[in-house]
């Protein structure tokens, strides 16, 4: 056996925090993430920031996906990333998509996001840039 | 065969064989599936009577009207531009989708329409806490109060709302739209307490909710209660719509959302008709004539591609399938039930736009508007081509759009034509097509109990899912084509800016305020209500909830008048109904 074989499947949560139901995204990326071999969690609809944390400790995740296209990215993400600070997780890999303006995204990095992905972005991209970067 | 078409499929043997075979191996990169050609064997049974029939009349596949309402545009617009529109012609239309922020924040925007000249009604944006259910002050939506639109509790935001709306322009004389779902009993009861305080019948008002839950669990997502219990409440809206508020539409249906949540063509007709079917029995089953409601049915929009002809072809083949639905299923006489009412046709959306090259979107907006144009409706370009670049739209985005309908509309000329495809081997081939593939798809949806029990057993979320996964494969593997995206990338990219020179009407620090000064207003209209009647209210509504048989809005109206909040309402029926859990698709 090889050492990558050994090594158990990334698990990677993918979330829809707030009440915006326009989930194909999450969806569509849930589905990719799994065929390209990641072991995926969809939380679902109506996730708070504190349920999410929360699932991203239950499940023992490596990765946590926010899919948020409500505008609302930046508060949520702050939010996530204390809550992620406060349980001592700050070492799980944090990436956004949905409609972020291009201003945002540096904003979303300082906060300790590891990448975003704009609408339009391959599956394939977000693939590889977890399995580039994760530890 | 009779002779003709024996003559021609001898011919179009011949070509096969002969020029057809030729030309694909001097052009080999192009498939016999890229360059086809039709003829009258692709229809052969067609009967233009039977398959087509005139505007306006069955089945309706040339049209729902004989004729299009705003063929006269060219006039219409030059009228609209020397001062205003006619009054005739706005007064009992509602506005374009709108709200934000406070009621206050709302009805200033729409006392401003007002002060501007305009006449027209509200047409609603609720706030997403609304939609769902939820008061401004409950901790599960901090953040997202007055944020997509506006937020309401009780009845006095309903009050604030419509303060602009008096005298001449009162309820009785403009046309509401609520876009709401999972609440929408509760949104039309405020309304209807609305009335009944300002003394003004029932049977005057006009209005549209969108009160189209069923498609929320497959796309959109602002559902509640589980699909059965949800069917009851649009139940009692239809009966008490029916025989109360003869103007007032039940419902109105969006294949829209479900295209854009990834369905297919097939998928958008499919569920679509079976959704519609679902409520028409509802009603049925409540012990109404079909022909006493289905009038009142109308659909928001079925979804559009790229896909011109197809899309064309999907318009005619909806307005066959739901008039035959209507007439041969429910027994509709009045061909009032039969037709397909909807403002907006091939509605493509921002599904079929791209954050590449984002002024390509006009181009495609366009290309939608041609389709719609060309198979009965007002050419309506949408979305704006800043759509995918960030939430709200630029001021030049909004008038390229809004023009390039115009052009489309007084320069191309193309709604002086109905239904020019009639009769075209192509289209009525096309159209009997996907026609076919949506009738397979509805009727095993049938098998399964209809769209209820679809919908309960995960079959068309999984479905949609798989839809939209397997589209994006295609965009992500070549298979389907995407200026901009996976072709015709190049380094010469220019970037695009997009200007706001005029300001957005919405103020954003007002929208900020909103959750806040909301939650205030809202613990001081508790403090001053009559909370023992709350109380007792809150325990009937709960004891009819749970007598299926009984209708929820008289009830409804009563709480709404004793400024019941919306969430209270809610929580009582999560109580008795439960709520939606949704199904694994992974």
């Amino acid at each position: 056996m090889t050492e990558t074989e050994v090594k158990r499947r990334v698990r990677v949560l993918v979330a829809k925090p707030g009440l915006d139901g326009h989930d194909q995204g999450a969806k569509v990326i849930a589905m990719g993430l799994k065929d390209a071999g990641f072991e995926v969690i969809y939380t679902g609809l109506r996730q708070t920031p504190e349920k999410i944390v929360n699932a991203a400790m239950d499940e023992d995740v490596d990765v946590i996906g926010l899919s948020i296209l409500s505008g609302a990215h930046l508060s949520i993400t702050r939010r996530i990333m204390e809550l992620l600070k406060e349980k001592g997780l700050e070492s799980k890999m944090v990436i956004v998509g949905g409609i972020i303006p291009e201003e945002d995204i540096p904003k979303l990095k300082e906060m300790g996001v590891a990448e975003v992905f704009v609408s339009g972005t391959f599956i394939s991209e977000v693939a590889d840039f977890i399995q580039k970067n994760i530890k | 065969m009779n002779e003709d078409l024996t003559r021609i499929a001898e011919a179009r043997k011949a070509w096969e064989e002969g020029p057809l075979q030729e030309a694909l191996k001097r052009y080999p990169y192009v498939q016999p599936d890229t360059c086809r050609f039709y003829t009258p064997l692709d229809v052969k049974d067609f009967s233009f009577l039977e398959k087509v029939g005139f505007p306006g009349e069955y089945p309706f596949t040339a049209g729902a009207f004989p004729v299009e309402p705003l063929a006269g545009m060219a006039k219409f617009a030059a009228m609209a531009t020397k001062g205003g529109l006619p009054a005739a012609m706005g007064q009992t239309r509602a506005a374009t989708y709108s709200g934000y922020g406070t009621p206050e924040n709302t009805r200033d925007y729409y006392k401003g329409l007002l002060d501007r000249g305009g006449r027209a009604g509200p047409n609603l944006a609720f706030d997403l806490p609304t939609q769902c259910g939820y008061d401004s002050d409950d901790p599960l939506v901090e953040g997202e109060v007055g944020k997509v639109g506006v937020c309401v509790d009780t009845l006095r935001d309903f009050e604030i709302i419509y303060e602009p709306y008096q005298g001449d322009l009162d309820l009785d004389n403009i046309a509401s739209n609520f876009t709401i779902n999972a609440p929408a009993d509760i949104i039309i009861a405020m309304y209807f307490a609305l009335a009944e305080k300002r003394g003004i019948p029932l049977n005057k008002l006009r209005a549209t909710p969108q009160n189209d839950i069923l498609k929320e669990y497959i796309a959109r997502g602002t559902y509640i209660f589980p699909p059965a219990p949800a069917l009851r409440l649009f139940r009692d809206s239809l009966v008490f719509i029916a025989k109360n508020v003869p103007n007032m539409n039940i419902t109105s249906i969006g294949g829209y959302h479900i295209r854009e949540a990834g369905a297919t063509r097939e998928q958008d007709l499919a569920f679509s008709m079976a959704i519609a079917v679902a409520y028409l029995q509802a009603g049925v089953d409540a012990g109404l004539q079909v022909d006493e409601f289905a009038p009142r049915f109308t659909f928001n929009a079925f979804g559009g591609s790229m896909e011109i002809l197809k899309e064309i072809a999907f318009q005619r083949a909806a307005r066959r399938m739901y008039a035959r639905i209507l007439k041969e299923r429910f027994g509709a006489k009045d061909p009032r039930s039969m037709r397909i009412r909807q403002p907006i046709g091939v509605h493509i959306g921002p599904s079929s736009t791209t954050l590449q090259r984002p002024l390509n979107n006009l181009t495609r907006a366009v290309i939608g508007a041609v389709a719609a144009a060309l198979s009965g409706s007002t050419p309506v370009p949408f979305p704006p081509y800043d759509e995918p670049l960030g939430l709200g739209w630029s001021m030049e985005a909004l008038q390229l759009a809004q023009d390039a309908g115009r052009i489309i509309t007084c320069e191309s000329k193309l709604l002086e034509y109905t239904d020019p495809f009639a009769g075209s081997y192509c289209m009525e081939a096309l159209t009997d097509e996907i026609e076919n593939a949506a009738t397979a798809e509805f009727e095993k949806i049938e098998k399964m109990g209809g769209a209820v029990a679809a919908i309960e057993n995960g079959y068309m979320q999984k479905e949609i899912s798989r839809s939209a996964y397997e589209k994006r494969k295609r965009i992500e593997n070549g298979e389907t084509l995407v200026v901009g995206v996976n072709c015709f990338t190049g380094e010469q990219e220019l970037e695009v800016t997009t200007n706001r020179l005029v300001a957005h009407p919405y103020d954003p620090e007002k929208r900020e305020r909103a959750e806040e000064e909301q939650k205030r207003k809202l613990a001081e209209l508790k403090r001053t209500r009559d909370s023992n009647q709350v109380a007792r209210l809150l325990k009937e509504l709960e004891n009819q909830a749970r007598n299926e048989e009984q209708n929820l809005i008289p009830i409804l109206i009563e709480c709404a008048k004793a400024y019941v909040t919306e969430g209270e309402m809610c929580n009582v029926l999560r109580e008795v109904f439960g709520e939606y859990q949704p199904v694994s698709f992974l």
